[in-house]
């Protein structure tokens, strides 16, 4: 039987119950995967990831966030926007996230740490640390690495299928579920195979559709989804 | 020729219509096509049909670390840890030490690293042996060489891989290789094709395949939660 966590966006559980069983399976994203979340700009990748993550906090599972887009106090004012207040759960230790954006950094905690696109074994030295000290005391958690785009575009392709192998690795061993985000076509044709070969889960959005191209036990879903003010609302299976 | 059962749903019978062999014994086959196709989940039912069949294997992971295997594996209830008591499956786990986690060998569990061949075909050396002595009839999955690519020089993976065949259809074994297409250039995967006595492709609907003697099958496939299922096909 395949374990699923909750979402946390509204209606994708729902579109991910499975078929062929008496309906008592709930839906959700498959425990201990990776999920490849993919499409072109500005069609509601980064507030996917932001209601993972909330809906992972608010049920005590802790979270190791890589953000390279937008700077953390953008995503934190984001989240509030949203009625997600992240406060709490950083003085508690639930959110770890590293912050390899361009913009401006907020101070470097326990937390927060401050790394940069170009220097993969940094975010790859300070991600594993973050795994380690989050795993210690939580069978599970979440992971969430927005985008890895950024990345590829500043550094050798393959060097950075490397660093996310690597970092799929740990994830997965140490119990966590994670969700990586892509531009679609911002990299050679082999480098998004080799992403997509790695990911368990793989999810397009293009700002109207939702497409699960391939999930852990689970056939091809498509469903029509909104931007709101609440984060996405994905609607029923067409 | 001899055959082994697949334990595919729809294979054997579709391979052994039309006056066909079945999947061929002591031969190499490559399992390749885009991500998320299926090929995993075919070289699970290959070997796990084996198992169930008291054939040993040697299974030789590089994508998903040994407790990935057997969670993966689980989901469809196939079960190894009996196997593995047995000792009819041997496990070599080329991923897991880039975790940074501490693997214990043992008897019939060899850890690798993904980014040293050599020491790869030492332990298929005594992985080899250590099944042959068991029977000499029995299977062999490499899943996958996608990794190693991202991992490798491409014509270091090749050597690799010639060595390793040679190796394991010298001792009997019935080989599975999987590959996702497009991870090596073109001129890498035609080799890849061209060292192997049979090719499966298969396509997210399809499954086809086509042995060295130029004999083809062709059927619609889904993935259930009883692994891959063939439907109708048909010889070409």
């Amino acid at each position: 039987m395949i374990v699923r966590i909750t979402s946390g966006i509204t209606g994708f559980d729902e579109l991910t119950v499975p078929s062929d069983d008496l309906g008592f399976a709930l839906g959700g994203i498959p425990e201990n995967t990776i999920t490849l979340l993919y499409g072109p700009v500005g069609v509601g990748k980064s507030l996917f990831c932001h209601s993972f993550t909330y809906q992972g906090l608010s049920t005590d599972e802790p979270c190791l966030y890589l953000t390279t887009d937008q700077n953390f106090s953008t995503i934190y004012h984001n989240m509030e926007d949203l009625g997600l207040s992240l406060q709490e759960y950083m003085e508690g230790n639930m959110l770890q996230v590293i912050d390899a954006s361009n913009g401006e950094k907020m101070e470097e905690s326990l937390t927060h740490q401050a790394s940069s696109v170009k220097n993969p074994t940094d975010i790859l030295v300070k991600v594993s640390r973050g795994i380690n000290s989050i795993s210690q005391n939580n069978p599970r958690f979440r992971g969430v690495v927005d985008s890895i785009t950024a990345i590829l575009e500043s550094n050798d392709e393959m060097l950075i299928m490397r660093v996310l192998k690597s970092y799929i690795v740990r994830v997965k061993e140490a119990g966590g579920t994670a969700i990586i985000t892509h531009t679609q076509g911002s990299a050679d044709l082999r480098t998004e195979i080799i992403i997509k070969s790695m990911a368990d889960n793989i999810i397009m959005v293009d700002g109207k559709t939702l497409v699960i191209e391939s999930m852990k036990g689970l056939g091809q879903k498509k469903a029509h989804y909104e931007i709101t003010e609440e984060g996405l609302i994905v609607g029923k299976e067409e | 020729m001899s055959m082994v059962e697949t334990g595919i749903p729809g294979l054997d019978e579709l391979l052994s219509s039309n006056d066909g062999d079945g999947f061929p014994e002591n031969t190499a086959t490559l399992v390749y096509g885009p991500p998320k196709v299926g090929k995993s989940i075919f070289s699970y039912q290959f070997a796990y049909h084996g198992l169930d069949l008291k054939e040993p294997c040697l299974y030789i992971t590089t994508d998903d670390g040994i407790k990935q295997l057997t969670q993966n594996m689980m989901d469809f209830g196939w079960f190894l840890q009996g196997f593995i008591d047995e000792e009819l499956l041997y496990i070599i786990d080329s991923i897991s030490s880039l975790s940074g986690v501490r693997v214990e060998n043992t008897a019939t569990y060899a850890s690798s690293k993904i980014n040293d061949p050599t020491d790869l075909m030492v332990k298929v050396g005594l992985g080899t042996r250590f099944v042959f002595k068991k029977s000499n009839e029995f299977r062999s999955v490499f899943d996958s060489l996608t990794t190693p690519f991202i991992f490798n020089p491409e014509p270091m993976v090749v050597r690799f891989l010639k060595t390793y065949l040679r190796r394991l259809k010298e001792a009997g074994a019935t080989v599975l290789v999987n590959y996702t297409e497009g991870v090596a250039s073109p001129g890498t995967e035609r080799i890849l094709k061209s060292i192997v006595d049979n090719v499966i492709m298969l396509d997210g609907s399809y499954i086809t395949f086509k042995s060295s003697y130029d004999f083809m099958g062709t059927a619609k496939y889904d993935i259930t939660d009883q692994g891959i299922v063939l439907g109708e096909g048909e010889i070409l």
